[in-house]
C-alpha cells in the first residue's frame, strides 16, 4: 500500500512565487506611491483633523453622512456629472471627425495632423490663461465678435448658467489633441485590404465607415472613452485658473472641492472623504463600462 | 532566490516605514520647537543670513526688494533674503510643511485672517518677547493697526502691509448725473439713491467685489460683530454672529440695488472690477486703499475717494484693518531670530514706511512717516491718499472694528462669497446669509473640536 505523495505546497506554488518575484518591483512602487497614500486617505476620511492635518477626533462615517446631505457637495457632484456629459461625447466625436479628415491621403496632410494634435503640447495652465483672455467680459475676443454681430454680450465666466459651459468648451479644446492622436493611430492601423475589398464590392463611404472603420477602431475608441471619462472626473487646472469654483459654486467640480477643503480650509478629513467618494464613482463608472461597452468592442 | 525575495520584502517595508517616520518626526519637532534649534546660517563673510517669505507681487514686490537691499547695505551683521512664495494661501501652505523646524524661514508674511491660525500653530515666537527685551517703543506705531494684531494685550506679529476699504468714485460721472462730485454718498440709503442717478445705458451706479472682506467691513462700520465672544477677542468663538440685523441690512442694501439694476456684478477678481471702473462701466465701487494709486493712474477721468458707506440709523464706527503682518519662526537659531528682529525694527522706521506707503498705497504702520517731506508732497498733489489715512484714524476702537479672530476665516469668507453670489442670482438675502452662518458654524465647531 504505497501512496503517491502529492507535491508539497511549497513546490506547487513555485510558479506563483516566481511570478510574484517578477511583479515585485512594480508592487513596491505601487505600494509606496499608490497603496499607502490610498490607505492613508481612507483612514483620514474617518477623522476630523487638527490644524496640522493630523487625525484628531474619530467620527466614524460622519464625514460621509455630512457630505451626502450637504447641498454644496451634492451640487459639486451634479456639476461634475454635467461636466462629464458636456465634455466627453462632444470631445470624442470632434476628435474622431478630425482624425477621419486627417486620415485621408492628401497633399500636405502632415501639416494638418500636426495642427490638430498641437493642443496636446500646451499645458493646462498655459491654455487656461489664453482662454481667460478669450472669455474676458470687456476685452475678450468672443464678446467682441458678439458685439460686431450685434448679439447680446455673454458673461462667459461670471454667469452661473454659462460658466460650466465655458469651462467645458476650453476643456474640449485642450483634450481634443490627445484623443485625435490616439484615434488617428487607431485609424492608421486598420488594414488597407479591408477597404479595398469593400470598394470592389461597391460599398459607399458611410457604409464603410459604419461597417469597417468604427468596428475596427472600437478598441481604440473604448480606450479613449475610458481615459476621457476619468480625466473629465478629475479636472482641476482649468477650474483653478478660470473660475476658482465660482460663480455660485457652478463650476466647483469634485476635485476642486477636495483641493479647497484640504488646502484652503485645512479639513483633511472631509477632503479625504470626498476623495474616497470620487474614487468609488470612477471605479463604478469604469466597471460599468467594462461590463456594458466592452462587449461591443471588436478585438482582432 | 528565497534570500533575494526576503531582502526585497524587507527593503520595501523599510521604505514604507521611513515614509511614515519622517512624517511624524517633523510633527514632533513642530510641537517641541525649542529643542530643535540649530546653528545659524552664515554667509561667506560671516553675516547671519535669514530668509523672508512674502506674498507681494507687482509693485509691492519691487518696493519690498528695494527695502531689503537697503537694509542689507545699511549694516554688515545680517543679510535678509526676500523670497516670493506665491499668494498668501500658497505661502501659508508651504509654511505648514516646515513650520517649527530649523528649515522654516525666519520671517513669514501671513495675511490678517491667518492671525488666529498662526498663534495656535505653535510655529512662532511672539514678537512681544523681543519688544519687552529690547524696550522697543510700540506706542510709536499706528494704534488702530496694533489693535487688530494685539491678542490678550500681546503683540504676536509685526504689522507690515495694512490696508482698509474705501469707496472710489468717478467724479466726472457725478457731474454728469447732477451730483456734487466733492460729496460722495455717505450712508446706505444715499448710495442707493446716487446709484440710481448714476446708472446709464452702459454704466452701473455701484459695485462691490464679491469678497468676504467687504461684507466684514460694512458689518463692522455698523458696530456689528462677525462672531460671538466679542468677535472671538475675549474667548474662543463658538458661532457666527454676522447673521444679525446689521448683516441682513448689508445684504438687503446690495439686493435692493441689484434688483433695481443699479448694481454691477463684476465677479470675484480684483482686476476685473478695477478694469470695469477704469473703462467707465461702474461709477462707484469699493476697493482696498492699496488700490487707490492704481485707480488714479489708470482712470482717464477724475477719481474721488471716500469713506465706505455706513447705515443710516447708526453712527459710523469705521473700518477693520486688512493686509498682512510678519511672523517670527520658533525653532530657528537665536542669532537668526535676532536678525529677524533687527529687520522688523528697520521696517518700522518712518523713512522705510514713507517709501512703502508711497510705492504701494498701503498704510504706514508708523504715523511719523506721514510727516516725511515726500509723503506731504504726494498728499498735496493727490489728496485722495489722505482720505484712507483719515478714515483709519477716525475709526472708533471697539470689538467690532478690532476685527474677528477665528482660525477658519478663509472658509467662512468662502461661505459669504457663495451667499452673495446666490443672492445676486435671486435668492432671498436673509436666507442666503443664514446659510453662510450655518456653514461658518460647522467650520468653527469642527475647528474647536480638533483643537489641541
Amino acid at each position: 500500500m504505497t501512496t503517491v505523495r502529492a507535491p508539497g505546497v511549497w513546490k506547487r506554488s513555485a510558479n506563483l512565487r516566481i511570478g510574484f518575484l517578477y511583479l515585485l518591483p512594480s508592487i513596491i512602487l505601487f505600494a509606496v506611491f499608490l497603496f499607502y497614500p490610498m490607505i492613508r486617505t481612507i483612514y483620514l476620511s474617518f477623522f476630523l483633523t487638527d490644524q496640522n492635518g493630523n487625525a484628531a477626533v474619530s467620527v466614524g462615517f460622519e464625514n460621509y453622512s455630512y457630505l451626502l446631505t450637504s447641498p454644496a457637495f451634492l451640487n459639486s457632484m451634479k456639476a461634475t456629472g454635467l461636466f462629464v456629459l458636456y465634455t466627453v461625447p462632444v470631445g470624442i466625436i470632434l476628435a474622431l471627425f478630425f482624425a477621419l479628415l486627417a486620415n485621408e491621403k492628401l497633399k500636405g496632410i502632415g501639416f494638418f495632423r500636426t495642427m490638430y494634435s498641437s493642443t496636446m503640447g500646451i499645458s493646462v495652465a498655459a491654455s487656461s490663461v489664453i482662454w481667460l483672455f478669450l472669455f474676458h467680459p470687456s476685452v475678450g475676443v468672443f464678446n467682441r465678435i458678439l458685439l460686431v454681430l450685434d448679439f447680446p454680450q455673454i458673461q462667459w465666466l461670471l454667469d452661473p448658467e454659462w460658466a460650466l459651459v465655458s469651462i467645458a468648451i476650453s476643456t474640449i479644446w485642450m483634450n481634443t489633441g490627445f484623443s485625435f492622436l490616439i484615434l488617428l493611430g487607431g485609424l492608421q492601423n486598420i488594414d488597407e485590404h479591408l477597404y479595398e475589398s469593400s470598394r470592389i464590392d461597391g460599398a459607399g463611404y458611410f457604409y464603410r465607415l459604419r461597417r469597417i472603420t468604427i468596428p475596427m477602431l472600437s478598441p481604440t475608441l473604448f480606450f479613449i472613452i475610458t481615459i476621457s471619462l476619468i480625466n473629465a472626473f478629475q479636472t482641476f487646472g482649468q477650474i483653478d485658473i478660470l473660475t476658482k469654483g465660482g460663480p455660485s459654486q457652478s463650476t466647483n467640480l469634485i476635485v476642486y472641492s477636495i483641493y479647497r477643503e484640504a488646502f484652503i480650509n485645512y479639513q483633511f478629513g472631509t477632503a479625504s472623504a470626498q476623495a474616497v467618494i470620487l474614487f468609488i464613482i470612477i471605479l463604478v463608472v469604469t466597471l460599468l463600462q467594462f461590463k456594458l461597452v466592452e462587449r461591443k468592442v471588436h478585438y482582432q | 532566490m528565497k534570500l533575494l525575495l526576503l531582502f526585497l520584502t524587507v527593503l520595501s517595508l523599510a521604505v514604507l516605514a521611513a515614509c511614515t517616520n519622517s512624517d511624524s518626526s517633523t510633527k514632533e519637532e513642530g510641537t517641541k520647537g525649542e529643542d530643535a534649534k540649530g546653528e545659524a546660517t552664515k554667509t561667506e563673510d560671516g553675516k547671519v543670513s535669514i530668509e523672508f517669505w512674502h506674498a507681494m507681487s507687482g509693485t509691492g514686490q519691487t518696493s519690498l526688494d528695494e527695502i531689503v537691499a537697503n537694509f542689507n547695505e545699511s549694516q554688515d551683521e545680517y543679510e535678509v533674503k526676500a523670497e516670493f512664495q506665491g499668494s498668501y494661501e500658497e505661502s501659508l501652505t508651504k509654511l505648514r510643511s516646515v513650520g517649527g523646524t530649523k528649515d522654516a524661514p525666519a520671517i513669514t508674511q501671513v495675511f490678517e485672517i491667518g492671525t488666529k491660525y498662526m498663534i495656535d500653530s505653535g510655529y512662532i515666537e511672539p514678537i512681544q518677547k523681543f519688544i519687552d527685551k529690547n524696550n522697543f517703543n510700540v506706542e510709536e506705531l499706528e494704534q488702530n493697526i496694533l489693535n487688530y494684531y494685539k491678542v490678550d494685550d500681546e503683540l504676536y506679529s509685526m504689522p507690515f502691509n495694512s490696508s482698509t476699504p474705501v469707496m472710489i468714485y468717478n467724479k466726472d460721472a457725478f457731474k454728469e448725473a447732477g451730483l456734487d462730485p466733492e460729496k460722495a454718498p455717505e450712508t446706505f440709503a444715499e448710495v442707493i439713491n446716487s446709484a440710481e442717478k448714476l446708472t446709464t445705458g452702459d454704466m452701473y451706479g455701484f459695485s462691490m467685489l464679491t469678497y468676504g472682506w467687504f461684507f466684514e467691513q460694512l458689518l463692522a462700520t455698523q458696530g456689528g460683530e462677525y462672531v460671538n465672544e466679542n468677535n472671538g477677542r475675549t474667548g474662543d468663538a463658538t458661532e457666527a454672529a454676522f447673521n444679525s440685523d446689521e448683516g441682513r441690512l448689508v445684504f438687503r442694501t446690495l439686493d435692493t440695488m441689484n434688483k433695481a439694476k443699479t448694481f454691477g456684478n463684476f465677479g470675484t477678481n480684483w482686476d476685473d472690477i478695477r478694469a470695469a471702473f477704469a473703462s467707465e462701466k461702474v461709477a462707484m465701487y469699493l476697493d482696498s486703499s492699496a488700490g487707490v494709486a492704481g485707480a488714479i493712474e489708470t482712470a482717464p477721468f477724475e477719481v474721488g475717494v471716500a469713506y465706505i458707506p455706513h447705515a443710516d440709523e447708526v453712527k459710523r464706527n469705521g473700518v477693520v484693518i486688512g493686509g498682512a503682518s510678519l511672523w517670527m519662526s520658533k525653532g530657528i537659531a537665536e542669532e537668526e531670530q535676532e536678525a529677524a528682529w533687527e529687520f522688523m525694527q528697520y521696517l518700522t522706521t518712518p523713512e522705510v514706511q514713507a517709501k512703502w506707503h508711497l510705492d504701494t498705497g498701503y498704510f504706514a504702520i508708523n504715523p511719523k512717516a506721514y510727516e516725511e517731506e515726500n509723503v506731504k508732497e504726494k498728499w498735496a498733489e493727490f489728496p485722495q491718499y489722505k482720505v484712507t489715512v483719515d478714515q483709519l484714524q477716525d475709526t472708533v476702537p471697539g470689538y467690532a472694528t478690532q476685527g474677528a479672530l477665528i482660525s477658519v476665516f478663509p472658509e467662512s469668507r468662502q461661505q459669504i462669497v457663495t451667499a452673495l453670489e446666490e443672492m445676486y442670482q435671486g435668492k432671498d438675502p436673509a436666507e442666503a446669509l443664514e446659510q453662510a452662518a450655518e456653514g461658518t458654524n460647522r467650520a468653527i465647531e469642527v475647528a474647536n473640536k480638533t483643537k489641541k
